[in-house]
């Protein structure tokens, strides 16, 4: 079942949340899903996974961007309810019709959501069953069997239990083309719990009345589902409501991509009754008509016959809604290409009502393509424009602006959220912490061959040491040849104490002794260095596993080159990926932030620290812009969004 | 614009008949003129038109970490309600009213123009849109769940207070200490204390890094001694509100110290 629904502003004030679902969520789903998805530029994802202690949520979410409402349902992961986008987007519609933005309670809202999700639950189960009906009615028949053979009370209880869930049951009564009317009336009916009951006991007593046969032979006897049958009825109820043909056949296109479905499904159930036996519904309709005890039943569920036509009817005019909706859309696809510069003029004066896909789409793709130039990784600037769009759709547009300038807008207020550091990058601060408790802060290098850790490393020692920090190398690079030397060039110029056991020993025992020897002699931080490895190797990202693990570094720094464009996604997340894997402990130990050197050869190509701090999430600490110890800075976020869309 | 058209026209028609019947020699120097005096009329009506447009503002920033309070307080304030409660913002929530408090009153009040800034640290650089207009700061805290977001409170109140504008044009503050209804809440003091402590680190760490990011360096207190909010440019006060229960009577006044009815 759905957990919660929830309508809030982009302001963050609740507006209306489903008194019925009244289910405590566990956790603040609502609140991560904000922080850590839609904050983040991943609104155009399709949905997001929560995980808290004993609850795992799926949400998924809407919004309406000329109101600046937010629509989110939450649910359990393991039910994958499939009418929850239908549901949000028929929300949304109806909201938006009562929605104004003075008023803040909504309390009337209660009635219309009831009926959606009715419609909505009523509708996916429609299509399940149409999809499944041979398998549901295997086990319906079964089920009724044993009520039969048990008492008939009891399984008009036990029925009406079944109906109040609304499950299979539901599902079979849309099977035949009468227990139709009775599935709709049912679900309709649903909250008066005694005409389900009484509507289940016509369906048990015309069940027993077929038992009167044996069941038995009745199976025996009973023919294989025919589909066209169905469709035929389907039709025909269709039909009864005056419904215009084209309206009636879209159900039953559905039902043919049903009937292929259900040939499927047919060979999983292995273990059920072979197909000639499937069939239960024939007779047992029959026998419903036949009995006279089901007479009144039908007088008692007219009402809810009427309500199952205007659900129809509502059904009809989303789609005939959605079908309008698209040939406007498709028309105007190709009106552009036809209009003036006249036309375009008026409409730029006037501005535009509001934004669709379609206008969006050139804007976006220029947009796209610029920050590829700039060296965005490319999922990463498709991402990127998905979200700016989800974001803009149905935003007003304001006269005397182009399509263009909103979107660069739009794009340019994303990535100054997203460069925005989400934690302090004042490793300062921290290091003096560290200090007040009385233990070295300890910072380890990691990246790939050649991208200049030992040299940054360098500058960070010259930095530190500029602000009254003891800072001690340790060299861990044990595997190329020539690294520790290296580092000790770098110590000795910068007068800082080195910690060094030589070659092939174990970079993590290695380190280990290094914070030892850095307890000892009072140093404040310890600057580990490490050997190059590419993402793939596998022995040695275990060795820098075991390293970070062992002795859990309180900033694990990623040193990438600015150079790169797509591999340095492929970098970053393996490293992740691989620190995940071969941890040892239940919380691993991920990278902390970001050095990204050799700044200064890339021009305006800065498109690596967007697709590393997209897809990390972690911030870039600092910058390495030259060959002297000095040429370190701070990443300038305005400069780089400046630089990202010139 | 249009009028300045006109101008020029004018100006232009008229030397055109002086260029009849003056001599060759002049013709540059008459048109050189006019050019002049087309640019300092145009230059007169900009200036009188953004000294007439200046007015003193209004508005209020609702400032804080996430999960402060910020936006509750911001609808106690305008509807005297919590409603139904609110989730992270996304974005600013800004609206300009008569306080709730005081709509009652007969008499015409000015409105307050109050402005609710997302505490999300990626949402942080939209203060910078709101603060050249700002004349007053409340700076929301959690009492009640206070020393395990000391750190990034006091390094947010540390930003607001070293931005260039708040400093030169003395921005008050407000601490607003939200929650206090909660036993377990801290006092006033101890947050204002812990804060002007963790402030007092903060002070010896920043102004590290060389970069270009830089760009104002305001220090705060004075040099040698440890901090104290009394040491700042601007008045820094404290206060006691609980946004839920709609107890925001010393925010309220406030608001209206900076903004008089």
């Amino acid at each position: 079942m759905l957990e919660q629904l929830l309508i809030f502003t982009r302001g963050g004030l609740l507006l209306w949340t489903c008194q019925e679902l009244a289910n405590s969520l566990k956790g603040s789903p609502v609140n991560a899903l904000i922080r850590s998805c839609l904050l983040e530029e991943r609104a155009g994802d399709s949905s997001f996974q929560y995980d808290a202690a004993g609850a795992a949520y799926t949400l998924k979410w809407r919004f309406h961007n000329e109101l600046g409402l937010v629509f989110v349902a939450v649910y359990q992961r393991i039910l994958h309810l499939l009418y929850v986008d239908e549901l949000l987007d028929k929300v949304l519609q109806e909201f938006s019709l009562v929605y104004s933005p003075r008023r803040t309670e909504f309390h009337d809202f209660d009635d219309t959501f009831r009926q959606l999700l009715k419609e909505t639950e009523a509708n996916s189960q429609q299509k399940r069953g149409v999809g499944q009906q041979n398998p549901r009615k295997v086990i319906e028949g079964k089920r009724q069997v044993g009520h039969i053979e048990g008492k008939g009370t009891k399984s008009a209880g036990r029925k009406s239990s079944g109906q109040t869930l609304g499950g299979d049951d539901e599902a079979d009564g849309d099977a035949d083309g009468k227990a139709k009317v009775f599935g709709n009336g049912k679900s309709n009916g649903k909250i008066g719990n005694g005409v389900s009951v009484r509507n289940a006991n016509g369906n048990s007593l015309s069940g027993s009345s077929s038992d009167d046969d044996s069941i038995m032979s009745k199976n025996s006897h009973e023919t294989a589902f025919d589909v066209s049958k169905l469709k035929l009825r389907n039709s025909k109820v269709h039909g009864k409501k005056g419904v215009n043909p084209l309206e009636a056949q879209k159900p039953s296109s559905k039902e043919d991509v049903g009937k292929k479905k259900q040939t499927k499904k047919n060979r999983v159930w292995g273990d059920a009754p072979p197909p000639s036996k499937l069939d239960f519904t024939e007779p047992r309709d029959e026998a419903g008509q036949e009995g006279p005890d089901v007479v009144p039943i039908v007088t008692d569920q007219g009402l809810s016959l009427m309500d199952k036509d205007e659900e129809d009817d509502g059904d009809f005019e989303v789609d005939l809604e959605e079908d309008s909706a698209k040939e406007i859309g498709d028309g105007e696809k190709k009106v552009p290409t036809k209009k003036g510069w006249f036309s375009s003029l008026v409409q730029s004066v006037a501005g535009k009502a509001a934004l669709e896909k379609a206008d969006l789409e050139p804007a976006l793709k220029v947009l796209k393509d610029r920050l590829m130039t700039k060296n965005v990784a490319a999922d990463i600037a498709e991402k990127l424009c998905d979200s700016v769009a989800a974001s803009l759709l149905g935003k007003k547009q304001g006269s005397f602006t182009r399509i263009s300038s909103t979107v660069q807008a739009a794009m340019e207020e994303a990535l100054l959220r997203i460069l925005t550091p989400k934690r302090s990058v004042d490793i300062l601060r921290d290091v003096h912490q560290a200090k007040e408790q009385g233990r070295p802060y300890v910072i380890v290098f990691v990246g790939v061959n050649g991208v200049g850790k030992s040299t940054n490393l360098a500058k960070v020692a010259y930095w530190l040491v500029q602000h009254d920090v003891s800072v001690m190398m340790a060299a861990c690079d044990t595997f190329r040849s020539g690294a520790v030397e290296q580092l000790r060039t770098h110590a000795r110029r910068l007068q800082i104490p080195i910690f060094e056991k030589g070659y092939e020993k174990d970079p993590a025992m290695v380190a280990k002794e290094a914070i030892r020897e850095a307890v000892r002699t009072q140093q404040d931080v310890v600057l580990v260095d490490t050997a190059g490895r590419m993402q793939d190797n596998e022995p040695l990202m275990r060795a820098l596993s075991k390293l970070i693990n062992l002795n859990e570094p309180d900033l694990v720094l990623f040193v990438g080159e600015a150079l790169v464009g797509n591999d340095g996604v492929d970098q970053l997340t393996k490293f992740n990926q691989k620190l995940v894997d071969l941890s040892t402990t239940g919380s691993p130990r991920l990278i902390d932030g970001i050095l990204l050197t050799k700044f200064d050869t890339i021009d305006d190509k800065v498109g690596a620290a967007l697709s590393m701090v997209y897809v990390s999430g972690v911030p870039v600490m600092f910058v390495g812009c030259g060959q002297t110890y000095t040429d370190l800075k701070k990443l300038n976020v305005k400069s780089i969004v400046k630089s990202l869309l010139v | 614009m249009a009028a300045d058209a006109e101008e020029e026209q004018v100006l232009l028609v008229s030397s055109l008949r002086q260029w009849d019947s003056w001599k060759q020699l002049q013709r540059e120097e008459v048109a050189l003129f006019s050019t002049f005096a087309v640019l300092f009329v145009t230059m007169v009506f900009f200036y009188v038109g953004k000294v007439l447009k200046r007015k003193v503002s209004n508005t209020i920033l609702l400032v804080g970490l996430s999960d402060a309070g910020k936006t509750t307080l911001f609808y106690q304030l305008r509807d005297g309600s919590a409603h139904q409660g609110s989730v992270t913002s996304m974005e600013p929530n800004d609206d300009e009213f008569i306080l709730h408090s005081e709509s009652t009153k007969k008499v015409k009040i000015k409105p307050v123009h109050i402005v609710d800034v997302p505490g999300h640290a990626r949402l942080r650089p939209k203060l910078d849109d709101f603060l050249p207009k700002t004349c007053g700061l409340v700076f929301v805290v959690d009492a009640l769940d206070f020393m395990p977001h000391l750190r990034s409170a006091a390094e947010y109140l540390y930003e607001v207070l070293t931005k260039t504008v708040v400093a030169r044009k003395k921005i008050p503050v407000l601490l607003a200490c939200n929650k206090m209804d909660k036993i377990t809440a801290h006092s006033t003091d101890f947050i204002r204390k812990q804060l002007e402590k963790e402030i007092n680190k903060l002070r010896l760490t920043r102004s590290a890094i060389s970069s270009a990011d830089v760009t104002s360096e305001i220090s705060l207190g004075v040099e040698g001694e440890p901090f104290k909010f009394s040491q700042c440019v601007n008045q820094v006060s404290t206060a006691e509100m609980s946004a839920l229960n709609g107890q925001v009577e010393e925010v309220e006044r406030f608001i209206r110290e900076q903004v008089k009815p």
